[in-house]
């Protein structure tokens, strides 16, 4: 058992010291692994970014009203009689004034200019109710201040003013004939929200012809669990029957299309390109065993055994599909980690997001490089097992 | 022997290597031609679109109406055609994951104003008469096997009828096939008159304005006097070409052609490596032999010709089963998803493939040939 340890120990070293005599060779397989692993992190960093952000926005403890069969806040519309029954639904946190905290929202589309590609793109403009700030926390104004109840005020959010034109603060925006000024910049920690414009919802009801129609009313809950009672209550009054959904619950259901939209693109792609990866190290390792047909079969006809041959192989593939590996992630990581992207989230409306890699999928990029490596190297091992000893002779 | 058989003897000697590196040229190949077609789908509606059309929207946003009245006004524009307009209906069937879109129009100058949508005249006919009546996409007849005569519910996620329905019942009168398959079908399309007396609000509000313009160098001024027309009214316009609106409409989604470049790029880098790498080591173990060759008398160029033969009938062969087997995969694709109906393999992927072939083959085979062809013979045969 130790003989057979120490054999594989000698023969692991004698393959890896040899790499460097096919360096163009072993370099071209860890190039290959790595460009494999780099596609497949792209993608999947692209969508999990896009989920973060999307999944993050919601809280659990807040509820979102919106007409059965809406699908999206741009398609709700709730009567000012529904809007009213709301605020006396159970379950709902209370203000200091012991008012229930409920926002009555508009959600309308203004066009942006994205700055990079100078093309116009669709933002969603949100009219806020007098008590969102009580009822969604974790806003922060972080230039300017808030927009006053009342006035042609905009405040926007961070990814707003970074990736489009035309919201920079102290600006000027014309809306169907009435003057805006943009006052204020918010931040909400990264969520879909940054990717909003915000305004008073009294103000844009009348800009829009809106009447006293909204288009979602949110709620703070006194506790997540509440999320039943005041769906049993919207359930029991015919006048009500909305949708009704935790914050946490709409956005996840928001993110699911574009989520299976790039995993449906990336690991196809990326199982595609590792068979091309996989042809390349199979090349490499044959061509690695072939390369030292007579010095295997010299050290067969020695006493060596098979066992160490295949180990000494194997473990040459899996070194250099390992080290292109931990370079595709590496180098990935380095071109894409926190850079910001835009698409068309839920509404027609675009959601900015960055890609966001984590150790899960590292991990998974790492997995996808060994396969190769294993694949790869399995089968020229098996033959490097097998040299019949005569090879010592007949080869060269 | 000839040279060409001498060539493919030389190739398939090793069929295990020569397979692999087929396959691996294979994949590249069959990555680009779906991603091509995906690209090119994906800009149909740009590369397609009427040079005389011209799309009024609301200026805010093209989601906010105009009132109807703007489609006799505009149709007074010196120099515009014909006008009609459309409406955004948030169409679904049965459930909202059977996304369709779906729209209503008027339906004579709209049919009038898009000549690539082919519908037999007795249809037209028939649509023209029936009130209820549905023009469907061939994509969309294809996706839920509807044929003219049946009747289906369509339900909206944004409009509700006066009686609180949210649910429209048409008549099939009619199903549009395209003038050339990138042509989009993925639609279904009815009478606006019958949408704004049976829906709840909305009144005299129309969606959009499709126009036709006399000549398309007066296209400028022509956008420039209808939004003046409209300007500092409480429903701003704004027109641009078709061109224009379906190019800001498709980078919304991002940029596709990006994406695109950069995974066909890393997956050619690749498969450059692994076939240059194999042409190399090739070229290396067939020393001695290719030192035999010029002692029997090939010339330094036949040897050159020999390897560089070899990489480009390698890339060739790869290449060649890659973009076929792309072009049963995006038929494939674009008859069961119908988003994707447009997919197609164009001659113009075709042709930039048998570039990159081409390409593929010159680079790999270069520098092993020009290796091959300095062998000295006298150095490699005393080698031994």
């Amino acid at each position: 058992m130790g003989r057979t340890l120490n054999q594989i120990a000698v023969v692991t070293m004698m393959n890896l010291r040899s790499i460097p005599q096919r360096l163009w060779t072993s370099l071209s397989t860890v190039i290959a692994v790595a460009f494999v692993t780099g596609v497949l992190l792209a993608f999947l960093a692209m969508a999990n970014g896009f989920a973060a952000t999307v999944k993050g926005s919601g809280a659990s403890d807040v509820a979102v009203f919106l007409r059965k069969g809406s699908e999206g806040e741009l398609n709700s519309v709730l009567e000012r009689g529904q809007t009213q029954l709301i605020q006396e639904a159970p379950g709902i946190a209370k203000g200091a004034d012991g008012k229930a905290l409920t926002s009555p929202e508009l959600y309308v589309i203004v066009d942006g200019i994205k700055k990079s590609s100078r093309t116009k793109a669709n933002l969603p403009l949100r009219g806020l109710g007098p008590l969102a700030d009580q009822v969604r926390k974790g806003v922060r104004i972080s230039a300017g201040r808030m927009f006053r109840t009342g006035m042609n005020e905009l405040v926007v959010g961070r990814a707003v003013s970074k990736q489009f034109e035309g919201f920079e603060l102290g600006r000027q925006i014309r809306l169907a004939s009435q003057n805006w000024t943009v006052v204020g910049e918010f931040e909400t920690g990264g969520t879909v929200f940054e990717s909003e414009i915000w305004a008073d919802v009294a103000v844009l009801q009348n800009l829009y012809q809106r009447g006293s129609t909204v288009q979602t009313v949110r709620v703070r809950m006194d506790s997540p669990a509440s999320l039943q009672k005041l769906r049993d209550y919207s359930d029991s009054d015919p006048r009500l029957k909305l949708d009704v959904q935790s914050e946490t619950e709409f956005y996840t259901g928001q993110s699911q299309g574009m989520n299976d939209m790039i995993m449906f693109m990336g690991w196809p792609l990326a199982i595609a390109m590792s068979f091309g990866a996989l042809a390349g190290a199979l090349n490499t390792m044959y061509a690695s065993v072939d390369a030292r047909l007579r010095e295997i079969a010299t050290m067969r006809a020695i006493g060596f055994g098979g066992l160490p041959a295949f180990v000494g192989t194997m473990t040459e593939s899996l070194l250099l599909s390992a080290i292109g590996g931990v370079l595709g992630t590496l180098f990935c990581y380095l071109l894409f980690n926190g850079i910001s992207a835009a698409t068309m989230g839920g509404s027609f409306t675009q959601v900015v997001f960055a890609f966001k890699f984590s150790g899960a999928l590292i991990l998974q990029g790492v997995i996808l490089a060994l396969v190769i490596g294993f694949v790869g190297g399995v089968f020229p091992a098996w033959r490097a097992a097998r040299v019949p000893l005569l090879a010592a002779f007949r080869a060269g | 022997m000839t040279f060409l058989q001498l060539i493919r003897k030389n190739l398939f000697r090793k069929k295990l290597r020569t397979t692999l590196t087929v396959v691996s040229i294979f994949i590249a190949f069959l990555i680009f031609g779906i991603l091509a077609s995906f690209q090119s789908s994906m800009n149909a509606g740009v590369d397609l679109a009427g040079a005389d059309r011209l799309i009024v929207t609301n200026k805010i946003n093209f989601t906010l109406p105009m009132p109807i009245a703007y489609v006799a006004r505009t149709a007074a524009v010196p120099g515009v055609q014909r006008v009609a307009h459309a409406s955004w209906f948030g169409g679904y069937y049965q459930e909202p994951r059977n996304f369709l879109v779906a729209f209503a129009i008027d339906p004579a100058p709209y049919l009038d104003i898009y000549p690539e949508y082919i519908l037999p005249p007795a249809q037209r006919e028939a649509f023209l008469r029936d009130r209820t009546g549905l023009l469907v996409g061939k994509a969309v007849a294809d996706a839920y096997g509807w044929k003219v005569g049946d009747r289906v519910p369509i339900k909206s996620n944004i409009w509700r009828q006066k009686n609180k329905s949210d649910t429209w019942t048409f008549n099939i009168s009619g199903i549009i096939t395209g003038k050339e398959t990138r042509v989009d079908t993925n639609f279904v399309m009815f009478q606006y008159e019958y949408f704004k007396e049976t829906r709840d609000v909305g009144g005299d509000t129309v969606g959009w304005m499709i126009l036709k313009t006399a000549d398309t160098k007066e296209n400028e001024r022509i956008m420039r006097d209808i939004d003046a027309l409209f300007a500092n009214s409480p429903f701003e316009t704004e027109t641009k070409t078709e061109q224009a609106f379906n190019k800001a409409f498709i980078e919304m989604m991002g940029d596709i052609g990006s994406i695109v470049l950069y995974v066909v790029g890393a997956a050619f880098i690749t498969i450059l490596l692994v076939v240059g790498n194999t042409m190399m080591l090739t070229v290396r173990e067939r020393t001695n032999e290719i030192a035999v060759l010029k002692t029997i008398g090939f010339t330094a160029q036949r040897v050159f010709a020999l390897v560089l033969g070899e990489s480009m009938l390698l890339a060739l062969i790869g290449g060649v089963l890659g973009v076929l087997a792309a072009f049963l995969i995006t038929s494939a694709i674009a008859q069961s998803v119908s988003v994707l109906a447009t997919m197609t393999l164009t001659l113009d992927t075709a042709i930039i493939a048998f570039v990159l072939m081409a390409l593929l083959g010159l680079l790999t085979g270069l520098l092993p040939a020009i290796r091959a062809m300095n062998i000295d013979v006298v150095t490699a045969l005393g080698r031994k």
